[in-house]
């Protein structure tokens, strides 16, 4: 199996098969150990690219809406397109397959298009008139040897993670195709009824030494290859062995047996890459809706917020003393002139957004949220980690939220602990809920050191100790922002849990 | 190949049209280059503008085909793989354009009988395509020693249909505007071969029009505003990629 463009001295071919028959391998390697496998989702839907080794392998998705064959009028088609881009190989000379291309496409096509991975039927949109037409295209990027597997693996990647446009039949004769784009409906996956995995071992010797996953030096020394698709169930999908040294039944047979351990493990490290790939698709889509941010930023001019909770310290702050309302007014006034004004409004902002519907967000989850305000330097794990944020913490109405304010408020202006709460300030049911709330903001203060941040950020960790504060000591106006803050504090460990 | 001497006024000032990624008309999307990633290739490098990404190789100086080579020269050959498909009419388009384009930096005449192979595959297209792929094989060359005279940098803009010109449209936006042009300016601060002019008819060399590529039809001063609004963002990815190259080959001599 000469390769044209590796030029190898005598010595080196040699030594490498001598280190075989010992099994050693050049690289490290136990003779049945596979390369360092990286699977790499790109932007796109059906985008991946997987590095075997040094071996770099990118295969896209693409479908298209065609007709179909006239004996199979309810079935797509799959069709696989394998080019040796000259980039991956000196040798490879652009233009027409070599015959190592072509062996290569036809094992990958066999592998999955004759073994039936993917589900045809499902790709059918009016039978005998449109179907959608999958197309894959496998580009070498570096071969290092071994590019069944790799262009194998890159193959099945992308076909997991390729998504069409959902389509429905509709018009006045029923018989218009309707696309919808991804914005309005969700795209679909295809169906993928087993995942058939290629493992190829090469040949030295007399056949008697095998070794798995060769790379382009062994491929240069070796006497012959044997590429066994097998999906995890052990059913063999094809078996390639094309010419070269003769091996006897028992070793065909130990292969087998090998390919079949080492199809289980590559179809779990498969679906745990999609796995991921998933997760981090429905987070970015969350994450994408500038929409939110915008009302945040331009919160600051919305007076009625903060005029909303004026109003109501005027009508519960009855036990408190005279003085101190008042205090607590012209406090609300300071903090209209600083920025924190800009965080309280923000607030109910935000309150209002978490109870209502969000049709903003295009009928999607209750938390769309926009691009994170926080910087860098904050550190979000005291946020999680802490038992004062986890589920303690309920959702707040806009109602509840002021009522809260008010007995934040109430607690650390007098130190009242929570048990001491007067039932003139809160209704029953809210009281408890309040001082669950009050009890967990506290615990987190008490827990984690403060980190005060004077900047502006809606949302911030800011939270200074629940002792630390005595109202003697303090301005009203100071007072008033720590409290804001554990007000706002609270608001955030609920945010944060329910972004997770 | 267009050598153009342009006179113009002051730049006209962008108005800022809605974009869908919030950048403002004269901005560029966030750019990235690695070098050095594929084994076999000699020298190979991708360019990213946020989502559009190439990814070049060069192999080269090597033999090249009897029929092709040149005594004098070394022959420049440029392959274009399209992220999907067959090769078509577009591709073979943008294999002259980028051949063309290379033709003016790499020293051929020190090379001769040689052939240097320039790949480009597109990773991803959301649009300036060209000039970001022009960009990568500029950074492949650098990365494959082959011996050039300058840099290239290339940058491309559009023309909404009431003349507004912004930069590096995406592929939604290169849809709508009425038109879009790429150039490829020269980037040279030491020319590898002193004799070479330093400026032409007392403009700078690097302020030349290497390539101009347009589709769609504009104004003729829409065409000269976009001429020098993309000549100064070309000093900026310039800028960006020499001192990205220069960061890698810093690294690699501590390195080794």
């Amino acid at each position: 199996m000469s390769h044209a463009g590796l030029r190898m001295s005598t010595n080196e071919k040699e030594f490498i098969v001598a280190a075989i028959r010992e099994e050693q391998r050049i690289d490290g390697r136990t003779p049945f150990d596979y390369r360092r496998l990286q699977i790499k989702f790109l932007k796109e839907d059906g985008s991946v690219e997987v590095q075997l080794g040094q071996t770099r392998v990118l295969a896209v998705v693409k479908g298209e809406i065609t007709q179909p064959y006239p004996d199979r009028g309810n079935e797509g088609s799959l069709a696989i397109f394998t080019e040796f881009s000259p980039m991956g190989d000196p040798a490879f000379e652009p233009g027409r397959p070599s015959e190592m291309a072509v062996e290569l496409g036809r094992i990958i096509d066999r592998g999955l298009r004759e073994s039936r991975a993917v589900d045809t039927e499902s790709l059918c949109i009016l039978s005998g008139r449109s179907v959608w037409s999958i197309r894959v295209d496998i580009h070498i990027l570096d071969n290092y040897g071994n590019l069944v597997d790799a262009a194998n693996l890159a193959a099945l990647a992308a076909l997991l993670s390729y998504r069409r446009p959902e389509c429905t039949v509709g018009g006045d004769d029923g018989q218009q195709i309707i696309v919808h784009p991804p914005e309005v409906r969700e795209p679909v996956g295809l169906i993928i009824h087993h995942l058939p995995i290629a493992v190829t071992f090469a040949f030295f010797g007399d056949g008697n030494f095998q070794v798995l996953d060769p790379n382009l030096k062994e491929e240069e020394v070796m006497g012959g290859r044997i590429t066994i698709t097998i999906n995890s169930q052990g059913e063999i999908c094809a078996v390639q062995k094309g010419g070269g040294v003769g091996v006897s039944a028992s070793e065909v047979m130990r292969c087998l047996r090998i390919a079949a351990a080492k199809a289980q493990s590559m179809t779990e490290t498969l679906k745990k890459a999609v796995e991921i790939h998933e997760i981090e698709r429905a987070q970015r889509k969350i994450r994408r809706h500038p929409n939110l941010q915008n009302q945040i930023d331009t919160a600051s001019s919305v007076p009625n917020p903060i005029k909303k909770i004026e109003v109501e310290m005027e009508e519960t702050s009855e036990d408190i003393e005279p003085k101190q309302a008042l205090d607590t007014e012209r406090g609300i006034k300071d903090l209209s002139m600083s920025d924190s004004s800009r965080m309280k409004s923000t607030e109910t902002e935000v309150a209002e957004t978490l109870t209502e519907k969000p049709s903003r967000a295009g009928g999607r989850d209750l938390f769309a949220g926009g691009e994170s305000a926080w910087g860098d330097d904050v550190k979000l794990t005291p946020l999680k980690g802490s038992p004062g944020t986890r589920s303690t913490l309920f959702p707040l109405d806009s109602d509840a939220l002021v009522e809260f304010d008010v007995a934040a408020r109430a607690v650390l202006r007098g130190g009242v602990s929570s048990q001491r709460m007067s039932s003139k300030l809160v209704s029953e049911p809210l009281q408890r809920q309040i001082s669950d709330q009050i009890a967990a903001a506290a615990v987190y203060a008490n827990q984690t050191s403060p980190l005060i941040s004077e900047d502006a950020r809606p949302l911030g960790p800011i939270f200074p100790r629940v002792g630390d504060m005595d109202s003697t000591e303090e301005s009203d106006a100071a007072l008033e922002t720590k409290s804001c803050k554990l007000f706002h504090y609270a608001i955030a460990g609920f945010v944060q849990t329910t972004s997770n | 190949m267009v050598m153009a001497k342009v006179e113009v006024g002051a730049a006209p000032s962008l108005n800022v049209a809605e974009r869908a990624d919030g950048r403002s008309a004269s901005q560029l999307r966030p750019l990235s280059l690695s070098r050095g990633l594929l084994t076999r290739a000699h020298g190979s490098a991708t360019w990213s503008q946020e989502n559009t990404t190439v990814l070049a190789a060069v192999y080269g100086p090597k033999p090249a085909a009897m029929k092709k080579e040149n005594a004098e020269r070394a022959i420049i050959e440029v392959v274009w793989r399209a992220k999907s498909g067959l090769s078509g009419s577009y591709e073979k388009d943008a294999e002259v354009v980028v051949r063309r384009s290379l033709e003016y930096i790499i020293l051929t005449a020190l090379h001769p009988n040689t052939a240097i192979s320039v790949i480009l595959q597109v990773i991803n297209d959301d649009g300036s395509l060209l000039a970001c792929a022009m960009n990568a094989a500029c950074a492949a060359l650098v990365d494959a020693g082959i011996p050039l005279n300058g840099l290239l940098s290339a940058v491309s803009c559009g023309v909404t249909h009431d003349g507004q010109v912004f930069l590096d449209p995406t592929k939604p936006e290169e849809q709508k505007c009425k038109a879009y042009v790429s150039f490829v300016f020269p980037s040279r601060r030491l020319s590898a071969v002193p004799e070479l002019p330093a400026d032409v008819d007392g403009e700078p060399v690097e302020y030349g029009i290497l390539t101009s590529v347009t589709r769609g039809a504009m104004e003729v001063e829409e065409y000269f505003s976009c001429v020098e609004n993309c000549r100064a963002a070309a000093a900026k990815v310039s800028e960006f990629s020499r001192s990205s190259i220069e960061q890698s080959l810093k690294g690699n001599r501590d390195g080794c």
